[in-house]
């Protein structure tokens, strides 16, 4: 393992903005300060209770969310700036619901060139190259090019998500609840989609996961989450099988309980 | 005893001028205390068949069975009135996303209130019933696990989080005390602890009030967790259907030893990062089904034969449908 992390994250904080007037709900959660680092190649998963700010977390690494205080370091590189180049780059996001995160009204070949239009200099003719080899990295067809969302199936509309966060060779891709929405079969495609894909390009991957089955098969380390701060980080296997803060206890117990039947 | 029977249930659909069949003679039993599991991944016709028991379809469908039975009595054939008298005692539907399913336009208080049937009410005066109402509906918030019940209960359903309006589905349909309750994917989307705590009371209300209970969904943990017996459907057929053990120790159909293996939780021995076992493609669209065997297009197994929809097979209570199932040998 490499000593220099990837990508390594400094007490990163995030409160909510200020109230609007006095009438307006008191903000209650704070994440953070959170520190993360991640190696290259290395699969982590955020899992925790809901509200416990996962999802927020996966957002701010993503850049989805602007951080409050804190910094982000790519190959020690400060990336906190929220429109920094190097950032759209090498950290890209897989959303949650990734079916209705895609245009509808945009065919799945233009939605994959945009972010290479505006992040490279690749000419039109490299760029289609781009689109088509990165269609058949996740085992689209080349046809897929022009097709709209519609007609693509759930599993196909996640591979053209993540095909959309693979598209500018990025080094960390972050996912909110990648497997939630896909049916079992397709679930298990996926997985096998990102492990090969993980082998080949060396991609970090930090994924968010209600499927302690799936968090413990794909991820190298798991992080426990609540309310709002990292409680326990440890190696999966060590953490699935002692765990110790009270809320992983929980999480880890109620799992294994239903997997001992 | 047998409670719900449904034997050859096709649904058909027309859809350009020609029939669709979106059920392809589906068979499907619920016993009396008995939990059984109806799975089956997107699109395979498990939410069609909840809303065929519960007549909820629009009329241009066309509905045959050979049996479709409640207590012997045929839910096709009977009155309205008489269907609806059933729906409304016996069997208790909690229908898939709670946040559509619960109307947006009024409090949560007033839903619950206004399905506490009359016969539990107690005293005489409207201001006794009321009280006696309440009592009833917060009893049952309190049983489903809603915490602060007084807070939860003046607010709309988009005030509060999906797993609460979930819970409140299960309460509403937990309040007339039913025989059978009809769960269309109620663990969809919960972290782990709150699955735990609502499969805990299903399978507290099953054994205590004998309440029996059709759970409809493709969660496999949850499900394995606790039902009885299961049945999977794949694409508007039933492929498999027996014992929860028999199933788990030794699957006949090769789709029901996909769903299986698609779970990684259910092999211990699986090397962490190593591939799961996955079938190809995915679940074909209503307008494109294959005829024959549904599965044969994606089957590892599948030969000339599977053209030709198989018969039911059995094996004690084992049922399957499969020309090749996986404890003969292919030749």
């Amino acid at each position: 393992m490499p000593i220099t992390p990837l990508l390594k994250i400094n007490q990163l904080t995030y409160n909510p903005p200020k109230r609007w007037n006095f009438f307006s709900p008191r903000p209650s959660f704070v994440l953070g300060p959170v520190d993360l680092h991640v190696h290259e190649s290395e699969t982590i998963a955020i899992i925790g209770g809901n509200d416990s700010g996962k999802s927020l977390l996966a957002k701010l690494i993503g850049g989805a969310v602007k951080p409050t205080s804190g910094e982000i370091l790519l190959n020690n590189q400060l990336i906190n700036t929220h429109h920094s180049k190097a950032r759209a780059n090498n950290i890209r996001m897989v959303f949650r619901h990734s079916a209705e995160s895609l245009n509808p009204g945009m065919s799945i070949g233009s939605m994959l060139d945009e972010p290479l239009r505006l992040n490279t200099q690749l000419s039109a003719a490299m760029r289609f190259e781009k689109v088509n080899h990165t269609l058949s990295l996740v085992g689209l067809m080349p046809e897929h090019y022009y097709y709209y969302k519609h007609k693509l199936s759930d599993g196909q509309q996640q591979r053209v998500a993540l095909a959309r966060a693979l598209i500018l060779d990025p080094q960390v891709i972050v996912a909110d609840e990648p497997f939630a929405a896909l049916d079992p079969s397709v679930r298990s495609q996926t997985v096998n989609l990102l492990l090969k894909l993980q082998a080949e390009l060396g991609l970090a991957f930090i994924f968010v996961s209600h499927n302690l089955g799936i968090v413990r098969h794909m991820a190298d380390r798991t992080i426990v989450m609540s309310e709002g701060q990292i409680v326990e980080s440890n190696l999966t296997q060590t953490l699935f099988t002692a765990p110790e803060h009270p809320s992983a206890q929980k999480l880890i117990h109620a799992h294994n309980s239903l997997v001992s039947y | 005893m047998i409670i719900l029977d449904i034997k050859n249930l096709t649904l058909e659909i027309e859809s350009n001028g020609v029939l669709i069949k979106a059920l392809d003679k589906v068979s499907l039993t619920v016993k009396e205390n008995e939990i059984r599991a109806l799975v089956g991944e997107t699109g395979s016709g498990k939410s069609l068949i909840v809303r065929a028991i519960s007549g909820a379809l629009p009329p241009q469908w066309i509905v045959t069975a050979d049996r479709l039975t409640w207590r012997g009595e045929n839910l096709l054939t009977m009155k309205q009135a008489q269907r609806q008298a059933i729906m409304r005692r016996d069997i208790a539907v909690i229908f898939q996303d709670p946040m559509a399913a619960l109307d947006p336009s009024s409090r949560l208080q007033e839903q619950l209130l206004e399905s506490v049937p009359e016969e539990f009410v107690e005293g005489r005066y409207w201001w006794e019933r009321n009280r006696s109402k309440m009592k009833i509906a917060k009893q049952i918030l309190a049983r489903v696990g809603i915490e602060n019940v007084a807070q939860c209960i003046n607010k709309y359903p988009h005030e509060l989080s999906l797993d609460i309006c979930q819970k409140f589905m299960i309460a509403l349909a937990l309040i007339s005390q039913p025989t059978l309750l009809i769960a269309d994917d109620p663990t969809r989307g919960m972290e782990t602890n709150i699955k735990k705590q609502i499969l805990a009371l299903f399978t507290h209300l099953n054994k205590t009030r004998d309440l029996s209970i059709l759970f409809v969904g493709h969660d496999l943990l949850a499900i394995s967790a606790m039902a009885h017996s299961m049945t999977v459907l794949y694409c508007g057929q039933t492929v498999e259907s027996g014992k929860m053990k028999a199933l788990r120790k030794r699957p006949l159909h090769p789709y029901t030893k996909a769903l299986l293996d698609s779970a990684p939780s259910f092999s211990p021995d699986l090397q962490p990062k190593s591939r799961l076992v996955a079938l190809d493609g995915t679940i074909p669209t209503l307008q494109h089904l294959p005829i024959g065997c549904r599965l044969g297009p994606r089957c590892p197994r599948a030969a000339k034969e599977c053209v030709q929809a198989p018969t039911e097979r059995s094996i004690n209570e084992h049922k399957y449908r499969c020309h090749y199932p996986l404890h003969l040998q292919v030749v």
